[in-house]
């Protein structure tokens, strides 16, 4: 039973600490017999830490009941960020600052814009199917995955008006239906799976690609999507990096497992199989984003220089975040794909 | 606050962070791009600069030593005379630009701007999750009167 102990001290402590981040500290400190449990026997709905009834139908029928098939540690925190950290593609987006394009570089934007609004409808779809799967009893996951189902709402609602605002409007829509650049998300039907699929490969190689925005935008409009989408996409990355770590930690018999997910994503990253890497060679999005990054459809050949650089970018974070994950002995032992290692040490 | 003559503050010194700090915790633009929770190292050349940050404000600013860099969630570290460029800039437009935000900087230069010191990248995505907010915090200085060294 979750019950606050003390409600005095309680709210004196917090008013005096200005209800910053201890707050939630002193809040999980307060409840007696907050516990999350190995295996939730929770069927019903009803909220973690709740005094159950008897009479309640086990409508629930969670899919996922077990802590270490989803659970990551400090993604109450990571919640907490997520919502102070929402926007607004209505008012903090600075649209008047967009003005008539050449032709080559509003369809490039166009193009670009429509394969963002494409992937972030997956990237919101699928982990949306996850949340109600999972027991209340791990209500920590969900809020997190309930977050970026928002975060990836508003990219998918601000990449549709940026290629409508401008007189270019969508363009065709990329080869795959179903991923996310280098995970083939939706073939997840369990949510490790699903994590490393779009968290650790999939988010990551986009939030390189959000990164690289500012350096393509053409207004101030298209810099301020870029640098917000940017930051939501690295909280996405980190529900993947904690999550495969507590999988290390506490489930290593599903290590094997979680490196046959990341051989196909790497394999995707690299070739832009399935087109969805916009960062990989001859793929549709890879020639937009050669026309914005050099300066025009005259000027692919610079903006070509610049997107290796990026691709050595995605790959190195990326092994930086297996190594943070604990899955970096596959870097070293032979089994990582060996066109990242070419990008990663092209000499 | 000044440590120079006439108001100027002199680049890198602890009372010229120290100005930026008391600039974003009465800044409610600050405090709308979102919480964060991270400690940043700040090196410039030799000398190191240990910024935290506590929900919606930077709580705290000392100086520090390379040894303070392993526990830190990232640091950014250019040359001196790197820094001093950055700053200048954004004092001349009222914020940096394009090739000096720190983003761009991060992405342009060949080992990064911004690094954790263990290649923790759990860590050092922090940098990337509240980039605007940190972005925020260097463009304040642009509302100082900053002087290097050599015009002190």
């Amino acid at each position: 039973m979750a019950t606050v102990t003390n409600r005095a001290d309680y709210w004196e402590k917090a008013r005096e600490s200005g209800f910053d981040l201890s707050w939630l500290e002193q809040l999980k400190e307060n409840i007696q017999g907050e516990t999350t449990n190995e295996f939730s026997e929770n069927n019903t709905g009803r909220v973690e830490g709740s005094i159950p009834r008897g009479n309640v139908p086990q409508f629930g029928a969670y899919t996922f009941r077990t802590k270490k098939d989803i659970w990551a540690h400090n993604l109450t925190k990571l919640y907490q960020e997520f919502v102070t950290r929402q926007w607004s593609s209505a008012t903090d987006i600075p649209w008047e600052t967009i003005e008539p394009l050449p032709d080559d570089i509003e369809a490039a934007e166009c193009q670009l814009a429509t394969f963002f609004a494409q992937v972030e409808f997956v990237a919101s779809d699928v982990p949306g199917r996850f949340i109600s799967t999972m027991s209340p009893d791990y209500h920590e996951v969900r809020l997190v995955l309930l977050a970026q189902v928002m975060d990836e709402s508003r990219h998918l609602d601000v990449f549709r008006k940026r290629a409508l605002a401008n007189g270019g409007g969508l363009m065709r829509m990329i080869d795959t239906v179903s991923d996310v650049v280098g995970g083939s998300t939706d073939n997840a039907r369990e949510f490790t799976e699903l994590s490393s699929r779009l968290h650790i490969t999939g988010e990551g190689n986009v939030l390189t690609l959000f990164r690289l925005g500012e350096l393509m935008a053409y207004n101030e409009a298209e810099k301020a999507i870029y640098r917000r989408c940017a930051q939501d996409e690295a909280r996405h990355v980190a529900i993947g990096v904690l999550h495969l770590r507590y999988m290390n930690e506490c489930n290593p018999e599903r290590r094997e497992e979680i490196h046959s997910y990341l051989d196909e994503g790497e394999s995707r990253q690299s070739s832009g199989a399935g087109g969805e890497n916009p960062a990989a060679r001859n793929v549709l999005t890879s020639e937009a984003l050669a026309v914005l990054l050099g300066g025009g459809k005259d000027k692919t050949d610079e903006g070509q220089k610049i997107l290796m650089a990026i691709r050595q970018r995605q790959t190195k974070e990326y092994f930086q975040r297996l190594k943070s994950a604990g899955f970096d002995d596959r870097i070293t032992n032979g089994r990582v794909n060996p066109a990242l290692l070419e990008v990663y040490n092209p000499n | 606050m000044a440590s120079s003559t006439s108001g100027a503050l002199v680049f890198p010194s602890l009372k010229w962070f120290q100005a930026i700090q008391e600039l974003v915790n009465n800044d409610p633009e600050f405090r709308r791009l979102g919480s964060i929770d991270a400690t940043m190292g700040v090196k410039i050349g030799p000398k190191v600069f240990v910024v935290t940050f506590e929900a919606f404000e930077c709580s705290n600013i000392r100086e520090g030593t390379e040894f303070d860099l392993i526990d830190l969630d990232f640091f950014l570290e250019m040359t001196e005379e790197k820094w001093n460029d950055l700053i200048r800039n954004t004092k001349e437009n009222g914020g940096a630009d394009l090739s000096h935000t720190l983003n761009t900087l991060d992405l342009m230069a060949e080992d990064g701007l911004s690094q954790n010191a263990t290649g923790d990248q759990l860590r050092a995505d922090i940098f990337f999750r509240v980039n605007q907010s940190l972005q925020h915090f260097f463009d304040s200085s642009a509302k100082l009167n900053t002087v290097f060294p050599a015009e002190a």
